[in-house]
């Protein structure tokens, strides 16, 4: 698995000046503007898909079947493209938040608890995301699995507005249920969603797994 | 090393149904058309394809059952895929250090050096040359067993084959225990370097022989009508008409000469023996 961690720093390499090109742009948002969600939201996102590019660089000129040749398993292979999205996305996310915190302090902007407390909702949809698009990207392969991203945010979208819709019709309001939910703590609620984004990232790779294991190459 | 018995795999248009083994310490060839089985054959060793049924087993190990220890024995050159051509040997390098406990790190530079293969340079920019050099050196630079190369040699020149020919010998010579299971569509490359070799056709091997008793004992008998039904056919293995009357294919060379003094006989090359085994009558 190290060998395949190293393989994928390799190839991202390849991009490091898109990498630099998105830290300062990053940077320069943090440091220009008293906008703190955009940079340190962006900033978390980019990095994080570096992991799918590395998916498209394997698939490649048929690579993957000379790399599953070597001597690592299917499941092994996709165990460290999820390791290696958490380990980007988490050290990027640690960067970005510590970055907007210092420069928060220094124009004193914004009171770092309220940064803190944007960067934790923050984590739970960037690993969600991940969740999402691996298993997009593992089935269907780089183009293809673009198409099929946007056409299953497209059903989401109408899957979710046909709720509303139905429940308008039946006379519920449910906008109205969720701002009168029993008031929980925010950081209860943030502890819930990232528990949440976790289980869901967990049955990504379980999911995941399966898509590689019954590819044929 | 290697044991085949009775691989299925059935596409649209196209069924496999081969059975073949690798000796200990042999170079066993696997020869054949453009799109007669070969790389479906080595996908289906490598785990790469499911197959319909059929066992494989490697190195005593059903492949079902192979783990990432026991890949490590394997040294593979796959026709169409390597390593993403956007690396460069210096990236590779690593990369092999990580996943082989047992690279050798020292000889492959050395032989990076011999080949004079560019360190620094992307592997999609190498020349067909290099590319097929590189492939092989990285099969061998782990202290492999088994090699298992799907037509190393495509597209080569002369020279470059020889060269990629002499890696092998050299690797062979190395340890006795070692094997190689190559493939080809051009029997020239493999006739001077196999043991014994395998000639398959449509999915099915029509023909395995060791290579010295496929050059010495197969020739090709050139008959008029006449001599052709005056002919012993019991060692006739594939036969075809000609405008001069019919070429018969036999393994009986010694026979035909000795009893039928006047009839021409060529000595013959592989590629005529797969080309008769593949388009002859049987008789």
């Amino acid at each position: 698995m190290k060998g395949l961690l190293v393989k994928d720093f390799k190839l991202m390499k390849l991009q490091k000046n898109f990498f630099l090109l998105i830290v300062v742009i990053a940077v320069s948002m943090i440091a220009f503007t008293d906008d703190v969600t955009f940079p340190l939201g962006f900033l978390t996102f980019v990095i994080s898909l570096f992991t799918l590019s590395t998916i498209s660089y394997d698939e490649f000129d048929n690579g993957n079947a000379f790399l599953f040749t070597l001597p690592i398993t299917r499941t092994n292979y996709v165990v460290e493209k999820y390791c290696l999205s958490l380990l980007l996305g988490c050290s990027t996310w640690i960067a970005a938040t510590v970055l907007t915190m210092i420069a928060s302090i220094l124009k004193s902007t914004f009171p770092v608890a309220d940064i803190m407390l944007i960067a934790l909702m923050i984590l739970p949809i960037m690993i969600m995301i991940q969740a999402i698009m691996i298993p997009f990207q593992l089935k269907f392969g780089g183009e293809k699995g673009r198409i099929a991203l946007i056409g299953v945010i497209g059903l989401v979208f109408l899957i979710g507005a046909v709720i509303v819709k139905g429940a308008e019709m039946i006379g519920i309001d449910i906008t109205n249920m969720i701002n009168t939910l029993p008031v929980i703590s925010m950081g209860m609620l943030i502890m819930i969603i990232l528990a949440a984004a976790i289980v869901i990232f967990l049955i990504s790779l379980k999911i995941s797994i399966r898509i590689m294991n019954k590819k044929e190459f | 090393m290697l044991k085949i018995e009775h691989l299925k795999k059935t596409y649209d248009n196209f069924s496999l149904d081969c059975s073949l083994e690798v000796r200990k310490g042999c170079i066993t060839g696997l020869i054949g058309q453009n799109g007669a089985g070969k790389s479906t054959t080595f996908k289906a060793i490598l785990g790469l394809i499911s197959i319909d049924s059929g066992n494989i087993t490697v190195l005593g190990k059903d492949i079902k059952k192979f783990t990432t220890k026991d890949k490590e024995e394997l040294g593979i050159v796959l026709s169409d895929s390597g390593f993403s051509g956007y690396l460069r040997i210096k990236d590779i390098i690593p990369i092999l250090q990580n996943m082989y406990e047992k690279f050798d790190k020292s000889f492959f530079l050395e032989q990076v050096q011999r080949f004079q293969l560019p360190l620094d340079k992307k592997l999609k920019d190498f020349s067909t040359g290099m590319k097929a050099k590189l492939k092989v050196l990285v099969a061998i630079s782990h202290n492999a067993k088994l090699l298992i190369l799907d037509e190393p040699t495509a597209g080569l020149d002369v020279i470059a084959r020889d060269e990629l020919l002499e890696m092998l010998r050299e690797f062979m010579e190395a340890d006795e225990e070692r094997s190689i299971l190559i493939s080809s569509h051009i029997s020239s490359d493999l006739e001077t370097l196999c043991d014994d070799l395998y000639m398959i056709h449509e999915g099915k091997i029509v023909l395995h022989e060791d290579t010295d008793v496929l050059l010495s004992d197969y020739a090709l008998l050139k008959v008029d009508r006449k001599q052709y039904e005056e002919l012993d056919k019991r060692f006739i293995l594939r036969s075809k008409k000609e405008s001069y009357g019919y070429s018969c294919l036999t393994n009986q060379k010694q026979y035909y000469m000795e009893n039928y003094p006047k009839i021409a006989i060529e000595k013959g090359t592989i590629d005529e023996v797969i080309t008769m085994m593949v388009r002859g009558n049987k008789s």
